[in-house]
Order: structure tokens, then C-alpha cells, then sequence
């Protein structure tokens, strides 16, 4: 395994989030196109930490780790806001949710 | 490449990762989705003990498969009434999208190929000592303790916030 | 435990004025700030005894690093030696049984809670005041007192007398204030520190200098920090404010202007008494002295029975800074402390007096004060119109009426008057008489030969004057029949804390100072006897006075009678034997002289007073106008202040109104017409010019915001790839 093999994984996982965010109609479905960016995100810092630093280095995995814990929060908050625009607008389709549509 | 049954674990989680991510975005069923997620999220923490990092890995399962992961299914129940839900898709979008993406992918390999300074760089196969006890020393005792604290803050801020978010009613 | 004790007894206080501030922020009240305050002193009082305890033992000064602020030199530290902890008696004593008092005295003011949280704010400052090590909290608690006094002198601040009387004490003391603070400022350029005690204080570094020091600046800087207890302490010429201030509440005349704030200036002469030159104490001796026979001599024409009391506070104050500046630094805290108890039970009672007529005040309020304007039409100076529930003219006869009240208050006059032996006044006046004589006969000095004899005539006028008031209104006939027929005695809160003080006015319990080992004069390098060879050092411990025990007095008597040889040498000079019985029996004699005199006038009436008046009219018009330091405050310092704004204002209202109107004119009638055309077309066109475009843009810009997260994330995203490519391929 090298480290080009992670980050191609890592790259593809980065790829999918994106689209994902990009084309799905449903505000939970984007939050997993999140997830699946902060996943992408945080396999980038294990690999790097294993590769590019002295073995005992791991404060990649540290960064890992915090990053998961934003996105725990990160999570919360936005599935707050899902269940409030829920109630504001009945839907979470984020297409029909445009209010700041000039 | 020799063929041991490491790499051949490797390859498998990396396929299992990649593959269930294609499904969480492309079914249309958003439980289905969900699942799909969680087979992901299993992939990356078989790759992170790849890594030899077990804490993060263990992290993983716990706080994506056990919190979030729930969390959204439960956001699902919350905002649609049911587990089935269709997910619409449209096709321009869906062609722009996936335009975009591709360029971005094409992008990253093109980086990831062409930077000499990731060349080459193979696992040595080193086994570490269990990581827990200094990811313990690094962020209770060491340099990582501010920024623990501050995300403990960042937790509690957002666990309020949520909370106050989602309340049914705001009284002023 | 020191510390901790002290901690108690300033947070107490401080504790009980907190908590009817804070609540008063929230327009909230506590239920019973009366009983609040006065446990909160009782509570301190209780901790001063026993600091008593811990000092007896052990004389030595404590000092106690408290907060240290940035680098050394601004230290807050508490010092405790035997004179500490006696004036942390006497404030905590006194208030105490002033709060007691004011029970009864203020009850059913409309700010009654107020009044008490003052007296706690009082407290804590004079405490803090007392406690202090260091120059800077010494002077923090003189101006939080200043401030304290200015508050409660004004506490009835609906009457213009008042307003005016604590606008006027406060400018007053400010003057001296501003020497102080200069004074201050001399000593820390020259020793960097404003610590008084320990290594690198004050104290220490001046008579480590002893052979280096600048006599001349240490002189000016000594002078000016007391010009800072002239004020505070009401000494010539800044004594006018200290009269007037009898237009607040008795409770607070005895207090802060009789026993405690205004010793506070006694109490700051015998701190910095280690570094007093030869100048300086001559200086202070003087200004005491002086102080001492000009009210004694107002006093005696007063009619307003707290007016006789406060000249007779200024006139006792001067008798102490007399005492320090001759070198008697034992004598003149005695002094202080018999004195606060004293006038505190002279002012209580005059209080209780007072509040005996009050009903009646009220209900032929304005008939009397018509009266008076009519009877003393030239006395208009600020604060001078007596209030007839003050006039001694409308008391008299009292003493069947007020027996407690009388005898109480005839206890205190005996004292301040001198009457031997049996009188704390009396042995204290006697050990500043004997101090100055001391020092005179010891240097040769006709400066203290003159000081002696003006204290000597202080004390026959004291006893006159303090009589007269006796006389004037516990004796004889009632002269205000309806005045007198409403007189009552005073409720019991003001008859305890009159009895105590009463009690206090014997020397029983005043012993401390007898005790040569508990109170030790502080050594005062810088002061050199003109014949050196007279100090011989075996003089500075003096063994007799060590014989005394704690509560000896009447081993105290015993010497005395024997001749009283060294008893009181207690300033570690010699000369005080001989000195010592001859100032005796000069003061007892004078004291007698004042009170057959007194008697006389005013119980016997074999002489008149009034004609006595028109023979010497010159000088009991100079008396009646107090020296005219009124008139001379109004007609000079502020007809000059008066002229002197006058003539900016005219400054002001010609030439720089004049410039600004000029300018005025030209730029409105002028500039302002042009610039309104260019406005108008320039200015307006371009603007709305601009908002068209602007207008126009946005109707089309406005499209592509579609409101949908999606579309704005896919633009961005593909600005990034497009921008990347580019980059990448230049």
C-alpha cells in the first residue's frame, strides 16, 4: 500500500460528497454528501500522518479525531436546522426553500 | 505487487468504501442511503487501522455508526413521517453535477499523481504500539489540551444551539 | 490571626454597606439595615478587643503583605502596633455606640437604612485608614472619610445650610488635601516607596539617610502631608469647614467631627512623626497652638450649643497636634483617645438635648427662626443662623428634666475642663502640658515656653467656656417656658451609649497609655535637641514607668503624689520631674480659675457677660465674627474667584463670542450660498445619477440570485476547477 492509494480513495470519496451535495433534492441526503466530504477529509490526515511523518508523529490523528467530533456537532446542528425549516417551509427540499431568491 | 491476504483485505475495504459511497449517492430510497453510509463509514475505519490507528478507528464506528448515523435516520422519521422516501433527482442537475465532479476528480488524481513528494512512499509495515495512551497524554497533557477544550466548548455550544434550534415553539 | 482579625473588622462594615448598595441597585431594601450596620461594628468591635489580646504581649509592629500591585512599590499592607489597635478601639467603640444612638436619634427620617449605610461606609474607611501601612491606602481612607463626611453632613440635603455646609467641607479639606498629596508625591521621588514601615520603608530608608538626608526637603514634604491633617483636622486656617458641618445629624457630629475623622489627622502627624524635623514640629506645634486658643476663644461667645462643641473639637484637636509637634507623641494620642470619648458623649448628649426639643421645633419652626433673623440680623455668614432646638438662649434649667443626659454630659465637661485626677481629660491635657514645658525647659526653647503658656490659657478657656454651656443649659431657670415644657429625657437607645461613654470618660479604662511598655514614642532621627548632649540613651527606656501595671491608676496616683517623678516622662526626654508638677498645678489652677469664672457669669450672675461684652467690644466682636475668617474666605479668596470669572466671562463674551459670531456670519451668508447651489446641482446630480445606475443593474443582476443553495455551491465549485486549470496551465 502506498500513500497515493489512500489518497484515491480519499479523492473519490471527496468526489461522490460533492456530487451529492450538488444534485440530491433532500437536505438529509446533502448532509450525508457532508459526511462523506469529513470522511474523505479526515482518512487525508490519518494517511498523511502515517506517510509523511516519523512513525511516533500522530498528531494527524488527533487532527482525525477532532474533525470527527466537528462533524458530530456539525451534525446536530444541521439536522436542528432541517427539523426548523421542516416546520417553517413542510418541506426539505432545498430547491424550494428560497426566500433569498432576488 | 505481491498478492498476500493484507493487500487483499486492503483492496477489499477500499472497494467496500468507495462502492457503498456510489450507492449512498445514487439510491433513491434514503434509508437505503443511510445504510449504505454506514458501510462506508465501516470502510473508512477498516482503512484507518490500516493507518495503525486504532483509537481513531474505534472513534469511528462509535461517534459516525453510533451518533451521527442515527441522527440522520432519525432526522428522516422526523421530517418525512416514514422510513420511505424518494429522493428526487433532476436531470440537468443531475448532468451539471456530475460534470462538475468529474472535473474535480480528474483534478485530484491529476495533483495526486504528479506531487514527487507522495511518490513512492510505501508502508513500511512497522507495527506501533497501541495509540490510545498518547492520543490520552497528547490531548490531556500535551500540546492538544486548548484546542480539546475549546471543542468541548464547541460541543456544548452546539448541543444548546441544537437544542434551541429544534425547540417547537420560540417564545420572546 | 492577626490578619484574619483585621480582615473582620474592615469587612464588616464594608459588608453592611455592600449589602445596602447592592440591594440598592435592585430598588430593593434590607428589612433592617439599622440592625445590620450596628452588628456589623458591634461584630468588629468584638475583634479589635481581641487584637488587644494579641498585641499586649508582643508590642512589636506587624506588618502584613496584603495585595502587591505591578512592581513593589505600591503595596497595600496592614501595620499593627499598640496605637493601631487603640484607635481601632476607639473608632469601633465609638461608632458602635453611635449607631446605638442613631436609633433612637434618626428614628423616623425618611432615609433612615441611608443613614446607616453611611455610618458602615464611614467606619470601614476611618478603619481602613487606621490599618494601613503605607502612605497611598493612608491616603485612599482619608478621602473615602472625606467623602463619607461630605455625605452625611449633607444628609439632610433639603436644607440649603446643609448642601452648603458639606459642599464647604469637602473644598475645604480638599486644600489641604492637594498638600498632602504633594507631600507625598516629595517623599516617593525621594525613596521610592510610599511604605512607611519595614526595609525599604519610609521610615527605615530616612534614618538610614540620617547623616545624608535633605533636612529642607524633608521639612517641606513633613509640612505639606500636614497640611493635609490641617484640613481633615479643622486646624487654623482651614477650621471654618468644621463648624459649619454641625448641620448634619448629631450622631454624625460626634462621630466624624469629634471623635474620629478629624483625629484622623492627629492620627496621620503621629504616623509620619519619625521623620519630623525640628522645622516641621515646630510648625505643627505652632498651628496646634494657635489653633488651640483662637476656638477656644470663638467658643465663648457661641450660642448654638453644637457650635460651642465644635470649636471646642478644633480647639482640643489643636491641643494634640500641639503635643506632637513639641515631641509628647504619647501625650497626644492619649489625648486623642480620652478626647474622642469625651466629645463624643458631649456631642451624644447635646444630641439628646436636641431631640428633646425637637417636637417643638417643628411646630414653631417658623415663628423662631423669624426671631432670629430679627435678633442677629449681621450674622449671615454661611451657617450661622441658629436653629432654636440648638440656641442655648431657649435651654436652661434641664437637669430635672434630663437627669441622665445632665449628669452624663457633667461627666464629660469635668473631663475636657480638667478637673484633676478623676477625669481622663484631665491626665491626658496634663501630659501635653507637661510635655511642652518638658521640651522647653529641656532645650531652652522660648518657642515652647510661649507654646506652654498659649496651652496653658487654651485649658483656663476651655473649662470657662465648657461650663458655660453646662450652665447655660442644664442650670438655672427655664428661659423658653413651652420649650422647656415639651423637653423630655431620650428614649433608651441614646442614655446606654450616653452611660457608657460616660464610663469611658474615666481614666479606668484608659490605662493602656499609662503603661510606658505599651505605647513606645517611635524614635525621630531627624530631630536633634539643640544641646545633643542632654539625650543619653539610657533615657529612651526609662525604667519607672514600667512599674505601672496595666491597670495600675492607682499606683498612678500613688506616684503622682509623691511627686510624680518620671511617671509621665514618657517621651524619652528628661526634664519632665520638675516639669511635670509644675504643669500640674498650673492647669489645675487655670481649670479652677475657668470654671469660678463660668460660675460666676453664668450660674451666680454677680458679673454680667453682656457688659463684660461692651467694654471689650473690639475684641468680642472679633470673637462673635470668629476672627472674620468667614468674612475674610468670602470678601478675598472668593470675591477674587468671583472677579476672576467675571472677567473671562466678559473675555469670553466679547472677544471669543464676537470671533465665533463673525465667522458665523461670514460662512452662513456667504460660503453657505455657494456651497448650496454646488450641493444642489454638483452634488444631488451625481448622486442620483449614480443611485439610476446602480437602480438599473440591480433589476437585471438581481436574476441570478435564485435562492437555491445548490446552484450557489455548483457555481463555486466550478469557479474553483476553472480557476485551478487556469493556474495550472500559465
Amino acid at each position: 500500500m502506498t500513500l497515493q492509494h489512500y489518497l484515491v480513495i480519499s479523492a473519490i470519496l471527496f468526489t461522490l460528497g460533492i456530487f451529492a451535495v450538488l444534485t440530491r433534492r433532500n437536505a438529509i441526503s446533502i448532509l450525508m454528501g457532508i459526511e462523506l466530504i469529513l470522511n474523505s477529509c479526515n482518512l487525508n490526515f490519518a494517511a498523511f500522518s502515517r506517510f509523511m511523518t516519523p512513525s511516533t508523529d500522530i498528531s494527524g490523528q488527533i487532527i482525525a479525531i477532532f474533525g470527527i467530533v466537528l462533524a458530530a456537532a456539525e451534525a446536530a446542528v444541521f439536522l436542528a436546522i432541517i427539523l426548523a425549516i421542516y416546520r417553517e417551509f413542510g418541506s426539505i427540499r432545498p430547491d424550494e426553500v428560497d426566500t433569498l431568491k432576488g | 505487487m505481491e498478492f498476500t491476504l493484507k493487500n487483499f483485505i486492503f483492496y477489499g475495504f477500499a472497494l467496500m468504501t468507495v462502492g457503498s459511497a456510489l450507492l449512498v449517492v445514487t439510491v433513491r430510497n434514503i434509508v437505503h442511503a443511510a445504510f449504505s453510509l454506514m458501510v462506508t463509514l465501516f470502510g473508512v475505519a477498516g482503512l484507518y487501522v490500516f493507518l495503525q490507528a486504532d483509537f481513531l478507528a474505534a472513534t469511528q464506528v462509535i461517534v459516525y455508526v453510533g451518533g451521527i448515523l442515527v441522527l440522520i435516520l432519525f432526522g428522516v422519521m422526523m421530517t418525512s413521517g416514514r422510513l420511505e422516501m424518494r429522493i428526487h433527482i433532476e436531470r440537468g442537475q443531475l448532468l451539471l453535477g456530475g460534470v462538475v465532479s468529474l472535473a474535480l476528480l480528474m483534478l485530484l488524481l491529476t495533483v495526486i499523481a504528479n506531487t514527487p513528494a507522495w511518490k513512492n512512499l510505501t508502508d513500511d509495515g512497522t507495527e506501533l504500539p497501541p495509540t490510545t495512551e498518547r492520543i490520552g497524554e497528547l490531548i490531556l497533557n500535551g500540546p492538544f489540551l486548548l484546542p480539546f477544550e475549546v471543542v468541548s466548548v464547541l460541543l456544548l455550544v452546539a448541543l444548546i444551539g441544537a437544542a434551541l434550534i429544534s425547540r417547537k415553539e420560540v417564545r420572546d | 490571626m492577626v490578619v484574619s482579625l483585621i480582615s473582620i473588622i474592615l469587612l464588616c462594615p464594608l459588608a453592611a454597606f455592600a449589602i445596602f448598595g447592592l440591594l440598592g441597585l435592585a430598588n430593593r431594601r434590607f428589612p433592617r439595615q439599622d440592625y445590620l450596620s450596628t452588628i456589623a461594628m458591634l461584630v468588629a468591635l468584638v475583634c479589635s478587643f481581641l487584637l488587644l489580646r494579641e498585641v499586649v504581649p508582643n508590642p512589636e509592629p506587624h506588618t502584613v503583605n496584603w495585595i502587591s500591585l505591578g512592581g513593589v512599590t505600591f503595596s497595600m499592607g496592614f501595620y499593627l502596633d499598640s496605637v493601631t489597635v487603640i484607635m481601632l478601639i476607639v473608632v469601633t467603640l465609638v461608632s458602635s455606640l453611635v449607631h446605638i444612638f442613631s436609633m433612637g436619634y434618626m428614628h423616623g427620617d425618611p432615609r433612615y437604612p441611608r443613614f446607616f449605610a453611611y455610618l458602615s461606609l464611614f467606619s470601614f474607611s476611618m478603619l481602613f485608614l487606621v490599618v494601613s501601612d503605607n502612605l497611598l491606602g493612608i491616603y485612599i481612607g482619608w478621602e473615602l472619610v472625606g467623602l463619607c463626611s461630605y455625605l452625611l453632613i449633607g444628609f439632610w440635603f433639603e436644607k440649603d445650610s446643609a448642601a452648603n455646609a458639606c459642599k464647604k467641607a469637602f473644598l475645604t479639606t480638599r486644600v489641604g488635601d492637594v498638600g498632602m498629596f504633594i507631600g507625598m508625591m516629595m517623599l516617593f521621588t525621594k525613596f521610592d516607596t510610599l511604605s512607611l514601615y519595614g526595609e525599604g520603608g519610609i521610615f527605615a530608608q530616612a534614618a538610614a539617610q540620617l547623616s545624608t538626608a535633605d533636612m529642607v526637603w524633608l521639612s517641606i514634604a513633613g509640612v505639606l502631608i500636614f497640611c493635609g491633617a490641617i484640613g481633615k483636622s479643622a486646624q487654623m486656617p482651614l477650621h471654618t469647614w468644621l463648624p459649619d458641618a454641625m448641620e448634619g445629624p448629631t450622631p454624625v457630629s460626634a462621630l466624624i467631627h469629634a471623635a474620629t475623622m478629624v483625629a484622623a489627622g492627629v492620627y496621620l502627624t503621629a504616623r509620619m512623626f519619625p521623620i519630623l524635623t525640628e522645622t516641621s514640629s515646630l510648625v505643627i506645634a505652632y498651628v496646634g497652638g494657635i489653633t488651640a486658643l483662637v476656638a477656644a476663644t470663638i467658643a465663648i461667645v457661641r450660642f448654638d450649643i453644637k457650635r460651642v462643641l465644635a470649636y471646642s473639637t478644633i480647639s482640643q484637636l489643636g491641643y494634640m497636634m500641639l503635643a506632637i509637634g513639641a515631641g509628647s507623641y504619647v501625650a497626644g494620642l492619649f489625648h486623642l483617645t480620652t478626647h474622642a470619648f469625651f466629645k463624643a458623649l458631649l456631642f451624644l448628649g447635646s444630641g439628646s438635648v436636641i431631640h428633646a426639643f425637637h417636637a417643638m421645633h417643628h411646630a414653631h419652626d417658623d415663628e423662631h427662626e423669624h426671631a432670629h433673623e430679627h435678633e442677629h440680623g449681621e450674622e449671615h455668614i454661611l451657617g450661622s443662623e441658629i436653629p432654636p432646638d440648638q440656641d442655648m438662649r431657649n435651654m436652661g434649667g434641664l437637669r430635672h428634666k434630663m437627669p441622665i443626659t445632665f449628669i452624663t454630659m457633667l461627666i464629660a465637661t469635668l473631663s475636657i475642663s480638667g478637673v484633676p485626677f478623676i477625669f481622663s481629660g484631665f491626665w491626658s491635657k496634663d501630659k501635653i502640658l507637661a510635655g511642652v514645658l518638658g521640651r522647653a525647659m529641656e532645650w531652652s526653647s522660648v518657642h515652647h515656653y510661649i507654646l506652654f503658656i498659649i496651652a496653658l490659657s487654651a485649658a483656663g478657656i476651655t473649662a470657662f467656656y465648657m461650663f458655660r454651656l453646662i450652665f447655660m443649659t442644664f442650670f438655672g431657670e427655664p428661659r423658653n417656658q413651652e420649650m422647656h415644657d415639651m423637653a423630655h429625657e431620650s428614649p433608651k437607645s441614646m442614655t446606654v451609649p450616653l452611660i457608657v461613654l460616660a464610663i469611658l470618660s474615666f481614666p479606668v479604662v484608659n490605662t493602656l497609655w499609662f503603661n510606658k511598655d505599651y505605647v513606645k514614642p517611635p524614635p525621630q532621627p531627624h530631630l536633634h535637641a539643640p544641646q545633643h548632649a542632654y539625650l543619653s540613651p539610657d533615657s529612651q527606656t526609662g525604667g519607672q514607668g514600667a512599674a505601672l501595671s496595666l491597670f495600675g491608676v492607682s499606683e498612678a496616683f500613688a506616684a503622682e503624689e509623691e511627686g510624680g517623678h518620671g511617671t509621665h516622662a514618657d517621651d524619652g526626654h528628661h526634664g519632665h520631674g520638675p516639669a511635670h508638677t509644675i504643669a500640674m498645678v498650673l492647669s489645675i489652677i487655670v481649670a479652677g480659675l475657668g470654671i469660678f469664672f463660668s460660675w460666676l457669669f453664668y450660674h451666680r450672675r454677680t458679673l454680667s457677660a453682656e457688659s463684660v461684652a461692651t467694654t471689650f467690644r473690639p475684641i468680642y466682636n472679633l470673637f462673635w465674627h470668629k476672627y472674620y475668617f468667614d468674612e475674610f474666605y468670602d470678601g478675598v479668596l472668593v470675591a477674587l474667584t468671583v472677579w476672576k470669572s467675571r472677567l473671562f466671562a466678559q473675555f469670553d463674551g466679547s472677544v471669543v463670542d464676537g470671533i465665533v459670531n463673525g465667522v458665523g456670519t461670514v460662512t452662513r451668508d456667504i460660503l453657505a450660498a455657494f456651497v448650496g447651489i454646488f450641493d444642489n446641482r454638483v452634488v444631488d446630480g451625481l448622486v442620483n445619477r449614480v443611485a439610476q445606475v446602480t437602480w438599473a443593474v440591480g433589476g437585471r443582476v438581481r436574476r441570478i440570485q435564485t435562492g437555491a443553495i445548490q446552484t450557489y455551491l455548483f457555481v463555486v465549485l466550478a469557479g474553483i476547477v476553472l480557476l485551478i486549470l487556469i493556474f495550472r496551465a500559465l
